[in-house]
């Protein structure tokens, strides 16, 4: 610190919460918490679908879901933004453009993106949650005269649901993190906000920091609250990892 | 909650190496800096025709970068030895902590010098001279600043135009990019109505764009951008050094020569250089 000390620069925090600044950081968590659980919900809409189609024995939904994933999560994040925003409106009817222009393509752009991006990699979670349990428990299930559905309903997927919850913790982090690539695509999301007071105060270094903590504390929330479903979720005598992955 | 106050404290060590990663040589000046390392290293833009932009053949510079040039043979005398001259990208949200962070010793883009940034940083004396317009596709109902009520306007993320639409106009739209191209890119397909930038910049993006009949430059000057290039604050040596340059180069007819091989009719951006603009260059040239 006292090295910090014997710097020329000016630190000057408050810039943080005067007017405008404030109220632009609170913004911009506002829109990356939107962009964020929309695509979330995408994401976990596309990644339980493909993810279950996956597992199942018909080659057609198997190729689909294969396909979906290996064409979405091979690709980087920051390339799928501009392809959602600049690259597909194009090949849309005229009108279809009017009204993304008018209504925040952007927007729109950002949450397809991480919802697909994510959505891939959340059905490869799926699909492994699903695949780790044991096929002996279905078979025990349908020997006590359960039908097909009901050993999927009642056995199957309760497993498997709290087998998903950790990596799921993990790639909802990453979703959120990866929301800030938005601002390339002039979404008005937290980096977007901490680069525009830099632009506005050259106080970059209390705007970015501001930008580290603001993203480390919605983790932590985020975090918080899925740790919680999966103590809700958790089974007295039913043992499930509880190791999430790496952050 | 063990788990998470061992992401506390790993946060609070980041953050410690974080700090302590910024903390620059500030003991040293430019010059030494520049000695010390045996090159000198400048940020330019890589898509502000003419002044730094990478060229159809791949081949990055401008007449920003060409005056740099200039400054780099005065290290060279100054020091007395040769020194590696070095490009780094640099766009209106870097460029300051890039020069702060001493991860480049010299601005040569595209910078407007203001007072507010005079605060953080030094600037050299007055290198070119424009204002901000409007780019608009041709037939557009936009003429200038009275048209873009309601309209979405596209800026660039960090500049000065920026802040006087979002200051001053608040009825527009502002849509901000971090990213010339980008902003250009969304201007060709329609998701925005007008790009604002200095005059200057736009006329380089009309004619650089694939069908430069297509677009218009339109409007007043609304704002007044004097150019300069800018570098770590009180080093004055190295200030007068920049300037010294600068100043060398409009009384030796190098500035023209350079302002004609990028602004001239055959130039990769035509843009006359006013009379007044000339004066008022030459009258920053101080006795010797």
């Amino acid at each position: 610190m006292t090295l910090l000390l014997a710097l020329q620069y000016q630190f000057e925090w408050s810039v943080l919460w005067t007017a405008p600044y404030g109220r632009w950081l609170l913004q911009g968590i506002v829109t990356t918490l939107e962009i964020s659980a929309l695509a979330w919900l995408l994401a976990a809409a596309l990644g339980g679908l493909f993810g279950a189609f996956r597992t199942m024995s018909g080659l057609g939904p198997r190729g689909l879901a294969a396909a979906y994933v290996e064409f979405f999560r091979n690709v980087p994040l920051l390339v799928w933004m501009f392809f959602w925003y600049f690259g597909v409106p194009q090949v849309l009817p005229a009108t279809a453009q009017d009204w993304l222009n008018r209504h925040g393509g952007e927007f729109v752009a950002a949450v397809v993106a991480l919802g697909v991006y994510h959505g891939a990699r959340l059905a490869e979670v799926v699909r492994a949650g699903i695949q780790s349990v044991p096929p002996t428990q279905l078979e025990a299930a349908l020997s006590t005269g359960l039908t097909v559905g009901q050993a999927y309903r009642r056995v199957l997927v309760p497993i498997a649901v709290r087998l998903i919850v950790p990596p799921l913790t993990n790639e909802s982090l990453n979703l959120l993190k990866n929301s800030s690539l938005a601002l390339t695509i002039s979404v008005t999301e937290v980096t977007f906000m901490t680069r525009q007071i830099e632009a506005y105060t050259a106080k970059g270094f209390e705007a970015i920091t501001a930008g580290t903590l603001i993203y480390l504390g919605l983790c932590l929330v985020v975090a918080a609250v899925m740790s919680r479903v999966e103590r809700r979720l958790a089974i007295p005598g039913l043992v499930v990892r509880t190791e999430g992955a790496e952050h | 909650m063990r788990t998470h106050a061992r992401k506390g404290s790993a946060a609070v060590l980041a953050l410690s190496i974080l700090l302590a990663g910024v903390v620059p040589a500030w003991a040293e000046t430019t010059l030494e800096k520049v000695a010390r390392t045996g090159s000198f290293v400048i940020g330019t833009r890589t898509g502000s025709p003419p002044f730094g932009f990478i060229d159809k053949n791949n081949q990055w510079g401008g007449f920003s970068v060409d005056l740099a040039k200039l400054v780099h043979a005065g290290i060279e005398k100054k020091l007395g030895k040769p020194v590696k001259f070095e490009l780094k990208e640099s766009t209106p949200t870097t460029r300051i902590p890039l020069l702060t962070s001493g991860a480049v010793d010299l601005i040569a883009g595209t910078m407007t010098i203001t007072r507010a940034r005079r605060e953080s940083l030094d600037f050299s004396v007055v290198f070119f001279v424009t204002g901000a317009q409007f780019l608009v596709k041709k037939g557009s109902p936009i003429r200038g600043l009275r048209d873009i009520g309601g309209k979405r306007i596209g800026a660039q993320q960090g500049s000065t135009n920026e802040k006087v639409i979002r200051e001053k106009h608040p009825q527009a739209q502002l849509v901000v990019f971090p990213d010339q191209p980008a902003a250009f890119t969304a201007l060709a397909q329609g998701k925005i109505d007008a790009y604002t930038n200095d005059g200057v910049q736009l006329a380089g993006l009309k004619a650089k764009a694939p069908n430069p009949a297509e677009w218009d430059v339109v409007g007043e000057f609304y704002t007044y951008e004097p150019y300069g290039m800018a570098m770590r604050k009180n080093d004055s040596d190295f200030r007068n050094l920049v300037d010294f340059a600068m100043m060398e180069a409009i009384e030796g007819g190098e500035y023209q020569k350079l302002y004609d091989k990028w602004f001239g009719p055959r130039g990769e951006v035509p843009y006359p250089l006013s009379e007044s603009a000339l004066i008022f260059l030459q009258m920053q040239v101080i006795p010797r």
